[in-house]
């Protein structure tokens, strides 16, 4: 206490008193902000399955995506780039990204920088009367 | 010296603990997304087709079961699945029967109706929804459709409670919540929502924030005794009797705290706020029921909006009461009054911009008044609704005037005012040589009162966000459909009622336009108060201009009471 005088103590207060309601109103604030409406989900209804034999590649660039049939399981990969998310065009070694130059090939794996991650796989259901759903969202 | 600062810092620990942790509570459970699948609360011991039992108290949902049983289930299934053959099978052989002869075709008994010949939807389950996008949109569907043979017959109650058993039936049922006009558009079809719990802890971090920063610039001052930013806002010092609460009313300075907590609100509410006609009331409605705090930010725009109504209407009657409108305020006086007119522009923009069922007759109505104005009626009324009906281009110039065109105005006239004030010597007291006591107060005493008197008034403010929340009907979903409540707001109820005596141009434009301009003229036209005379109420010098002010508000305020009782 000793060095501390009356005055200092005060205006220590005072700023802590401005500090603590500033806080208190950003807390405030971050909740306020906190409200994301509810997102529908993005789904693609492929069509029958019929339509993607073994070994058959489709892009739907409407997705983006490209929808393989390697051996009797369909899967479908994402034609955004992981890099900075632009869409990959179709080359003779698989996509490749306009925007910086990542290569994949033709199952997603990074052929070449800059991107580090494969193209993502998404989600593709078989329902009951044999056509395909595509979630779009993972 | 370290000792002090420990305790200094364990004291704003203290004191933060009361008021943090409700500012960050529940940040986590902003959404929770429900997986859509069919579920189904079976409620049958020994038979599919029993009746539910009853719950009690009954949540909205609970009520639409027992609805449900009693009219949809037939058809629409016991799990929502619609009319499918396992559904059929399970009614007892002779019902059952029933569906394959036929029985509701239009050769049974009376009573019979066709079924429909697309089949009966299902009600539950992936895709079942797809074609609303929220409840309000699902209610209107059931209340104009449903039941199929006696379409309409469905109460509002009734078809809220089936939108609520609905939205169980696919797992999106909001516990705690009640379906209603003024809070179904917020609520997805698609994604199970979690309104906040309550509005009680945006209230205590408000008035925390406030009273911490007022203990703060009464300390600060203590510490100092120098003056800061808030204090040079005002005069070194200024006689006692401009000060006097009894006086001054302090009506002035609470619409300047009005003015900053609407900036402040309707800053806010612009970030949730979506001005389409499509949109406009849905996002409303997610304002008041869904974001955290939202109702409690919409409630105080709302009630501060009608306090500066009142407050202005309040600080010029005191202004003419006491004649301190006298030279050399006659100037300002012009100016305040056009504020109040600015204000009252505002208030009306404001309240169409919720472009619901609440709003829109006066929308259409006032619109229309702008017709009768000879000669330039017609462009004036494409100037404010900007083409040949209500629609997507009237929203967005409201909503241009109301957050920028009027506010630039407001806010300039404002500060102009408020300038004039100073400028003019201060309140109106008589001069120096006239003053009965030469007393003053410094502004660390001024700054002090208004801190506290905004204090209180924060404190009433919150308290009426909290009790009466702000209207809100169902979105408008047609311009041409009469429904929903046809009352002016109640600023302007009293040209409402001035509509029924006669032509609506005389009624409802020219005689408020001359409301006006008398109020603003009575410095010029009438005698004025004498300089010794200020600062006291009545003085005899603009007595005919106190008669005629008070003449006025009294019938404004009679009009508006008439005009606010129900037919």
């Amino acid at each position: 206490m000793k060095n501390l005088s009356r005055r200092d103590f005060l205006k220590l207060s005072t700023n802590a008193l401005f500090g603590l309601s500033g806080l208190l109103g950003l807390g405030g604030l971050f909740r306020y902000f906190n409200y994301y409406p509810p997102e529908a989900p993005v789904e693609f209804d492929l069509g029958d399955s019929a339509n993607f034999p073994v070994g058959s590649r489709t892009v739907r660039s409407d997705v983006p995506a490209v929808i393989v049939n390697r051996d009797g399981e369909i899967v479908a990969y994402s034609l955004v780039c992981t890099h900075l998310g632009c869409t990959v065009a179709e080359s003779a070694s698989g996509f490749d990204c306009p925007c910086h130059g990542s290569r994949y090939d033709q199952n997603g794996n990074v052929l070449a920088g800059p991107a580090q991650k494969p193209l993502k796989k998404l989600s593709v259901e078989i329902l009951e009367d044999g056509t395909l759903k595509l979630h779009a969202k993972g | 010296m370290r000792r002090a600062y420990i305790f200094v810092i364990i004291g704003i620990l203290v004191l933060g603990g009361a008021f943090l942790p409700s500012a960050f509570v529940g940040t986590s459970t902003a959404l929770q997304q429900a997986t859509a699948t069919v579920s189904i609360t079976p409620t049958f011991d020994s038979s599919r087709l029993a009746q539910p039992p009853t719950v009690y108290p009954p949540a909205q949902a609970d009520t639409g079961e027992q609805t449900y049983w009693g009219m949809c289930m037939s058809c629409h299934g016991d799990k929502g699945q619609g009319l499918t053959e396992d559904w059929k099978n399970s009614f007892p052989p002779e019902e059952k029967n029933c569906w394959d002869s036929g029985c509701h075709a239009s050769d049974a008994p009376a009573n019979s109706f066709e079924l429909p010949q697309t089949g009966i939807p299902a009600l539950a389950g992936a895709g079942a929804l797809a074609r609303f996008s929220n409840s309000f949109e699902l209610y209107r569907h059931i209340h104009e459709n449903m039941p199929f043979a006696r379409a309409g017959s469905l109460t509002s109650a009734e078809a809220w409670s089936l939108t609520a058993y609905v939205l169980r039936m696919n797992e999106r049922e909001v516990q705690g919540f009640t379906l209603s006009e003024s809070s179904g558009a917020a609520i997805s079809v698609h994604r199970k929502v979690t309104p906040p719990a309550s509005q009680i802890p945006g209230a205590l971090i408000f008035v925390g924030v406030l009273i911490l920063a007022a203990i703060g610039v009464n300390i600060q001052q203590a510490s100092t005794g120098k003056p800061n930013f808030f204090h040079h806002l005002h005069p070194p010092s200024i006689p006692a009797a401009q000060s006097r609460f009894r006086y001054t009313l302090g009506a002035g300075g609470a619409a300047v705290f009005l003015s900053l907590i609407l900036l402040v609100t309707g800053l806010l509410e612009m970030y949730y706020y979506v001005p389409t006609s499509a949109q406009a009331a849905i996002s409303v409605q997610t304002i008041t029921n869904l974001v955290p705090f939202g109702a409690l930010t919409r409630n105080l725009h709302f009630w501060s909006a009608q306090f500066l109504v009142v407050v202005m209407s309040i600080h010029l009657l005191r202004v003419t009461l006491t004649g301190a409108y006298a030279a050399p305020r006659k100037f300002n006086h012009v100016l305040g009054v056009a504020l109040l007119a600015f204000i009252l522009l505002l208030d009306f923009t404001g309240y169409v911009l919720r472009w619901d069922e609440g709003i829109h007759w006066a929308l259409v109505v006032g619109a229309n008044m702008l017709k009768t104005v000879p000669f330039i009626g017609e462009g004036l009324y494409r100037f404010v609704i900007g083409g040949s009906e209500p629609g997507d281009s009237t929203l967005i110039r409201f909503y241009a005037w109301h957050i920028f065109g009027l506010m630039l105005g407001a806010v300039i006239l404002m500060v102009w005012h408020t300038f004039r004030v100073r400028r003019d010597g201060g309140i109106a007291i008589p001069p120096p040589t006239e003053r009965k006591e030469n007393e003053r107060i410094t502004r660390f005493d001024l700054l002090r009162r208004e801190v506290l008197a905004m204090t209180l008034a924060a404190v009433i403010l919150i308290l009426f966000s909290l009790l009466i929340p702000a209207p809100i009907k169902q979105p408008i979903t047609s311009f041409n459909i009469m429904s929903g409540d046809s009352r002016a707001p109640w600023f302007f109820l009293w040209i409402q009622y001035l509509l029924k005596f006669g032509d609506p141009f005389v009624m409802g434009i020219l005689i408020p336009i001359f409301v006006v301009l008398v109020l603003g003229s009575l410095p010029y036209i009438l005698p004025n108060a004498k300089r010794e005379e200020l600062g006291n109420w009545f003085p005899r010098g603009n007595r005919i201009a106190q008669v005629i002010a008070v003449l006025i508000m009294a019938v404004i305020l009679v009009l508006t009471i008439l005009g606010a009782i129900p037919k």
